[in-house]
């Protein structure tokens, strides 16, 4: 097997701990990044012919840091 | 979605529900990363009709005098597509009785366990489901002991 370039290794190491710091998050904080999520994919969704809705939550608040 | 889940408890307060729990992406999203959806599963157990049978007409029923429209197989509420799906085998029953009572921000509502979310997730068997398994073993705290338990007793422990 090819051993991975240390910068590669670094970066699945820095992604990995990056999930895993996101799955730790509130649960409500969890949902606004879902959010996120659905404002990112529902224009190409849209654009595939896929009629989605992004939530309308009351609570909406930046929480990317 | 604090309003959404408000909405559900006053249908369990109100009779309407017997129980209630979210489960599908938002139930695995409470414990492992969070992943893109469009709408909220949540599983429930309706009352029985006078012949025995279950629908959700009753429950429909009460979300429109409480102003919420269907949308497609979902009902809008407080602008979050909520697909109700009936507890319609014992897994599901299980699962929604032994969900976790669990708070968004100040708002008491029910999560199913993880087990009985990968158990569902191996039951339905898609490929997005099985991504689902993935991730909460990967991600979550599984208590191994009771979902080889869970496993066992539905029948997919080979799964």
């Amino acid at each position: 097997m090819n051993k991975l370039d240390p910068e590669i290794a670094r970066l699945i190491t820095a992604k990995e701990q990056r999930r895993h710091k996101l799955a730790a998050l509130p649960f409500a904080e969890k949902v606004r990044l879902v959010v996120k999520l659905q404002q990112m994919a529902a224009p190409v969704l849209r654009a595939r012919g896929r009629p989605v809705a992004v939530w309308r939550l009351d609570d909406l608040k930046p929480v990317l840091r | 979605m604090e309003k959404t889940l408000q909405v559900l408890n006053d249908l369990v307060r109100d009779g309407v529900l017997s129980r209630y729990a979210i489960g599908g992406a938002m139930g695995a999203t409470f414990y492992a990363e969070p992943v893109l959806t469009f709408d909220l599963d949540i599983f429930v157990i309706l009352p029985r009709t006078g012949s025995g049978l279950l629908t959700l007409e009753p429950l429909y029923d009460a979300l429109r005098a409480r102003g919420y429209t269907e949308e497609g197989e979902c009902v809008n509420i407080e602008g979050i597509p909520v697909q109700f799906l009936p507890a319609h085998n014992d897994l599901l029953v299980e699962a929604l009785t032994e969900a976790r009572e669990v708070f968004y921000d100040q708002t008491p509502t029910r999560v199913m366990r993880t087990e009985h979310l990968v158990a569902i997730a191996l039951q339905t068997g898609p490929d997005k489901d099985r991504e689902r398994v993935r991730l909460l073993r990967e991600q979550a705290a599984l208590d191994r002991e009771y979902l080889a338990n869970v496993l066992t007793r539905h029948r997919l422990a080979g799964k």
